[in-house]
């Protein structure tokens, strides 16, 4: 029963995450989930957490193909709540399987291309109804594809992780848990890559020191920064209108 | 002489019906031969049905909506906007013309979106969430959810910009984008800035012992700055990406095993 709730979760969210986008599919959103479904939504929320912050920095840009935080988030919580591990042992668990599930998405990819054939043949047709149908019908090709991994995890991998859990020893378990402490890092590393950071490094430096020296929440250092990004911006904004009066006066003369 | 009588005005309700037609799917007809092309051609079906009658131009209109297109979801609307404000003039007689405004919006408006609206949004709202819910703060599932419908309005205004201003404003449009953009990464720096003392709370358990003298590690990195092993570790990561056939996921495997090695010989925790 949990399990077809979490897998009809994984239809649902995906489907949104490409057509609404209402905010359902994250990682967090599917930890928090699952962890309600399971019984311990804190266990979910923290999974979810750490890997959305692995994945800050990697999106689908133009359809390209990226871990699967989410459904790492729904299995990782999931096998933590079973076995009643740690949070970091279920991150060191979910993270492969994440990575494992990269390709599903490059799959549906190309099941749709059936779905734009079919399209362009009552394209021929002038056959509206039937384009329409093409394009609402790939929200299946996503379900599937997300919902399918994930009931065959939860399926098939609680008995196979209870048996490593036995097995595992505590070295191993205690360095799952720095792991699991140090991968958010990676998500930053990613988008401080991705972000023109030559060009605005102070201000990362300043929210670091807002943050550690001055023991500001991370929602107290957001609204500074968003007030300094709109100083900035009224700055830039009056620089312009200057110049372009500048430049009317010259044509004049 | 004829043309003119068939032509028919678009109103907002057509309007709504692409804005919703859109939200649901640009993209979910995404796939490797024609991108959203499937999902472009099914957003612009309400203004095919009100300005096409015949047979042979509803066929004619929705091949050429199928063809390739791929941009940023958030910046879709722009172009469909200006695209129905085009065909409303000129019907099919132009194709040329909305082609050409399609392909050449599509590029720089992909480029420009895919910063502001995928990894800007994402770095922000993305770290103020993951922080809440690392506190436990149901708070941190439902704050994506609110921006998510915020950028729904954003969505409709595009639309609308699009088919007021069509091609003309492209350029200036682009200009006060720019703009924005650094505005944004200027936001999203200083948030992850303050993301790596928030989120990463891994130090030096560490305690140097010998006879009487006890050090403790960690107390004395503190003194020096906070958060100097997720700072290194943030720069490692940092540096490791930058090197030749280095790819996320190898990373990902990097720090695991770098985690597991160290917290095993105690000197991480």
């Amino acid at each position: 029963m949990q399990i077809l709730l979490i897998s009809l979760y994984a239809f649902i969210s995906d489907v949104d995450g490409l057509t609404f986008q209402m905010g359902l599919s994250n990682a967090i959103f599917a930890g928090a989930f699952t962890g309600i479904v399971v019984g311990d939504i804190k266990l979910g929320l923290a999974i979810g957490a750490t890997l959305q912050l692995m994945g800050l920095g990697v999106a689908t840009y133009g359809g390209a193909s990226v871990p699967n935080y989410k459904a790492a988030a729904m299995l990782g919580t999931a096998f933590a709540a079973i076995t009643g591990q740690s949070i970091e042992f279920a991150i060191g668990i979910a993270v492969p399987v994440g990575i494992l599930l990269t390709h599903m998405g490059t799959l549906v990819r190309f099941v749709n291309v059936f779905f734009q054939h079919k399209a362009e043949k009552y394209a021929d047709e002038a056959n509206l109804t039937g384009v329409s149908r093409s394009n609402a019908l790939c929200c299946l090709t996503w379900g599937f594809g997300a919902a399918i991994p994930v009931f065959l995890g939860l399926y098939f991998g609680s008995e196979v992780v209870g048996f490593v859990t036995d097995k595992i020893p505590v070295w191993l378990l205690t360095g799952l848990k720095v792991s699991g402490k140090i991968l958010p890092a990676m998500g930053i590393a990613i988008l401080m890559r991705y972000l023109p950071l030559k060009k605005f490094y102070p201000f990362m430096i300043l929210g670091f020191a807002i943050a550690a020296f001055l023991n500001v929440s991370l929602v107290g250092v957001a609204i500074i920064g968003f007030a300094i990004a709109a100083i900035w911006l009224m700055i830039k904004n009056q620089g312009l209108q200057v110049q372009s009066q500048d430049e009317g006066g010259d044509i004049d003369d | 002489m004829t043309d003119s009588t068939q032509i028919k005005k678009i109103d907002k309700s057509d309007m709504r019906k692409v804005y919703w037609r859109q939200l649901f799917g640009i993209q979910v007809g995404w796939n490797y031969e024609k991108m959203m092309g499937l999902g472009y051609c099914y957003s612009m079906i309400p203004v095919i049905k009100k300005l096409y009658n015949t047979k042979e131009k509803i066929s004619e209109a929705l091949k050429l909506h199928l063809q390739f297109f791929n941009t940023n979801p958030t910046m879709a609307p722009f172009i469909l906007g200006a695209d129905i404000a085009l065909e409303e003039k000129m019907g099919l007689e132009n194709k040329d013309a909305v082609n050409s405004m399609k392909i050449g919006l599509m590029g720089p408006f992909a480029g420009i979106g895919d910063t502001i609206f995928v990894a800007i949004y994402r770095a922000i709202v993305f770290s103020i969430s993951a922080y809440l819910a690392l506190e436990g703060n149901i708070f941190g599932a439902i704050f994506p959810i609110i921006t998510a419908v915020a950028m729904w309005w954003v969505k409709y205004k595009f639309l609308w910009i699009g088919y007021h201003q069509g091609q003309k404003i492209a350029s200036g449009f682009s200009n006060s984008l720019q703009r924005l953009n650094e505005a944004a990464t200027i936001l999203g720096l200083i948030v992850i800035g303050a993301l790596i003392p928030s989120v990463i709370t891994v130090g030096v358990p560490y305690v140097y012992k010998r006879g009487e003298v006890t050090m403790e590690l960690q107390g004395m990195l503190d003194k020096i700055m906070p958060s100097m092993v997720p700072v290194a570790v943030v720069l490692l990561s940092y540096w490791l990406l930058g090197r030749k056939n280095m790819t996320s996921t190898k990373l990902i495997f990097i720090l695991l095993f770098l985690g597991i090695i160290l917290g095993a010989l105690n000197i991480l925790g």
